[in-house]
């Protein structure tokens, strides 16, 4: 193997991993906080990506860099808030709410894949590239999008790290998520901060559909081979530790490139949940988890 | 019907869980500055009280008021804002963050924050061991450090009356005493205080009057050097068979 190969793949499985790790924090942290898997996650980053789409074509492509980007993200917020005050809130006090969110989250997933096929058409579309042109990356080249992408996941990574860490409301939505009871007793609002968790989710959800969507084609399930990776991730990095998925979502991507590189496309997904489950069996409590929730 | 001289003032609280009433018509008050004890056996219904003023859970009838004002359609949050604040039996509070991190978090309503590092420097003053291990996690801490961690919460929130709820469960008597110093230095600063305890005598040394609790109501109050009839106490526990 030479050189050029090694960080070839290497450069391929940092896309991939940055991808995976904004989709997977999403998850994760709404996991963390209200204890729910969101299986409309994936379609929250399809929808990012038409709502990019739909404003870089009214606005033209000179003004979409800035405000198309942020108009979207808002749409995001708003659409996540929606769903958590109709799917998710009113279930909060049932002891279920894990299994019936599975339910209700699965339908806003085919709600969301249907009602975008319907409004959009199932016509493949593309985001112009937020960063044109090519660039060189550890002596390989790659499109100055995947760049993009590779630099900006750990910035809005990190971004969301220290916000939890040192920020009054990101301590409280860890509070909540680690004793939602004693929360409330020092005066935390705690449904407040589970919409509040859930829209930063979707928000992350639809910039990464945004990143995405000039990469590869958007189509209305353009989000759900992501969301089955970020799911994957979530488990294997360890349930409720935001760092472990992040660190999985690196691992996984550099893994599933070298298994491409190796056995080929049709072959790798296979092989990766094949290691995956090697690896769980031998830690049940994934990767970086601690042994209970 | 209100009465300013009064921090709390309870009046024929019924609640429960579910299907069943644990609260049967409580009526109990804390005047301005004053200490008040709450005694029971177990499971007649101390801490579904607590649960109940600070709406963990929603009372079912029956009236709570704070400094005056009645707290039927207040959030738990805003209670806390009022500066009624309850330190919860055995909360093991937020296993993964730090002892300073929790301290700082906890002083979350915007009228705790500007004291936040008045109350930090008095809580560290108070329980020198949290200064000590300031970089621990909760979910690591001894019986003892996480006991004063959640009176420490509790002082972080600016309290204007504490609700405390068996602070010593499960402690050695040294660290008992030490507890009960801390309690002591802090209702001196004139902050009611209402305390649950199993262990009457220890009570009866902190505050200036206490209930007895029975099958969720208040069956005798009993002031402070007021003599405690041992047998009706036993009979409480163990429903007549000691007395006989
Ligand atoms: N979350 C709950 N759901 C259902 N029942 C409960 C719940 N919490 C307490 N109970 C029941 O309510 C009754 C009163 O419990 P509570 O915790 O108020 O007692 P307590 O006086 O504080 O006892 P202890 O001294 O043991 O702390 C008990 O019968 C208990 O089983
Ligand atoms: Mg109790």
């Amino acid at each position: 193997m030479t050189m050029d190969m090694v960080s070839a793949i290497l450069v391929s499985g940092l896309v991939l991993g940055s991808v995976y790790a904004l989709m997977a924090s999403g998850l994760s942290l709404v996991w963390t906080t209200l204890g729910i898997f969101n299986f409309a996650h994936g379609s929250l980053m399809a929808l990012g990506a038409y709502f990019a789409w739909t404003m870089s074509d009214a606005a033209g492509l000179n003004l979409w860099l800035g405000a198309g980007v942020a108009v979207a993200v808002a749409g995001m917020v708003g659409v996540g808030i929606l769903i958590e005050r109709t799917v998710i809130r009113p279930f909060y006090d049932d002891k279920d709410i894990l299994l019936i969110t599975v339910m209700t989250t699965l339908a806003v997933m085919i709600f969301l894949e249907k009602g975008i096929q319907l409004l959009w058409g199932a016509r493949l579309k593309q985001l112009e590239p937020l960063a044109p042109g090519r660039v060189n990356l550890l002596g390989t080249t790659i499109s100055a999008q995947e760049t993009l992408i590779v630099v900006l996941a750990p910035l809005l990574l990190g971004g969301l790290w220290v916000f939890l860490r040192y920020s009054n409301i990101g301590r409280g939505i860890r509070a909540v998520g680690q004793n939602p009871a004693a929360a409330k007793l020092i005066g935390v609002d705690v449904s407040k901060l589970f919409i509040l968790t859930f829209a930063l989710s979707a928000a992350l959800a639809g910039l990464t559909g945004i990143l995405l969507g000039s990469v590869r084609f958007i189509t209305p399930t353009f989000g759900a081979e992501p969301l089955v990776k970020a799911l994957i991730i979530v488990i294997f990095g360890g349930l409720g530790s935001l760092s472990g998925t992040i660190a999985a979502a690196y691992i996984i991507g550099v893994v599933e490139a070298v298994l491409i590189f190796f056995v080929g496309i049709y072959w790798a997904p296979s092989m990766l949940f094949a290691l995956l489950i090697a690896v769980l069996m031998l830690r049940p409590q994934g990767l970086f988890g601690k042994s209970v929730r | 019907m209100t009465n300013p001289q009064r921090a709390l003032e309870i009046e024929n609280l019924y609640a429960g869980y579910d299907a069943f009433d644990v609260l049967n018509g409580m009526s109990l008050h804390v005047g301005a500055s004053e200490r008040v004890g709450l005694f029971g056996p177990n499971g007649h219904g101390k801490t579904t009280l607590l649960n109940a003023v600070s709406k963990l859970i929603r009372p079912r009838s029956g009236s709570v008021r704070f400094m005056g004002e009645n707290l039927e359609q207040r959030s738990p949050q805003d209670i806390v804002a009022m500066g009624l604040v309850h330190v919860s039996q055995a909360n093991r509070l937020f296993p993964d963050m730090e002892i300073m991190e929790t301290l700082e978090l906890a002083a979350y309503t915007p009228r705790a924050r500007k004291q936040r590092k008045a109350n930090l420097e008095h809580v560290l003053d108070l329980f020198p061991r949290l200064a000590e291990r300031r970089r621990q996690e909760a979910k690591t801490l001894s019986g003892g450090e996480r006991q004063m961690l959640s009176i420490g919460v509790g002082l972080m929130c600016a309290p204007r009356m504490l609700m405390l709820d068996e602070p010593t469960l499960g402690l050695s008597p040294k660290l008992k005493d030490e507890l009960a110093a801390a309690i002591g230095k802090i209702s001196a600063e004139g902050i009611p205080l209402l305390l649950i305890e199993q262990d009457i005598a220890f009570v009866l040394s902190l505050v200036d009057r206490m209930y007895l609790i029975d099958h969720g109501e208040i069956t005798r109050e009993v002031e402070r050097g007021g003599a405690v009839d041992h047998e009706e106490i036993m009979d409480m526990y163990f429903g007549g068979h000691a007395s006989s």
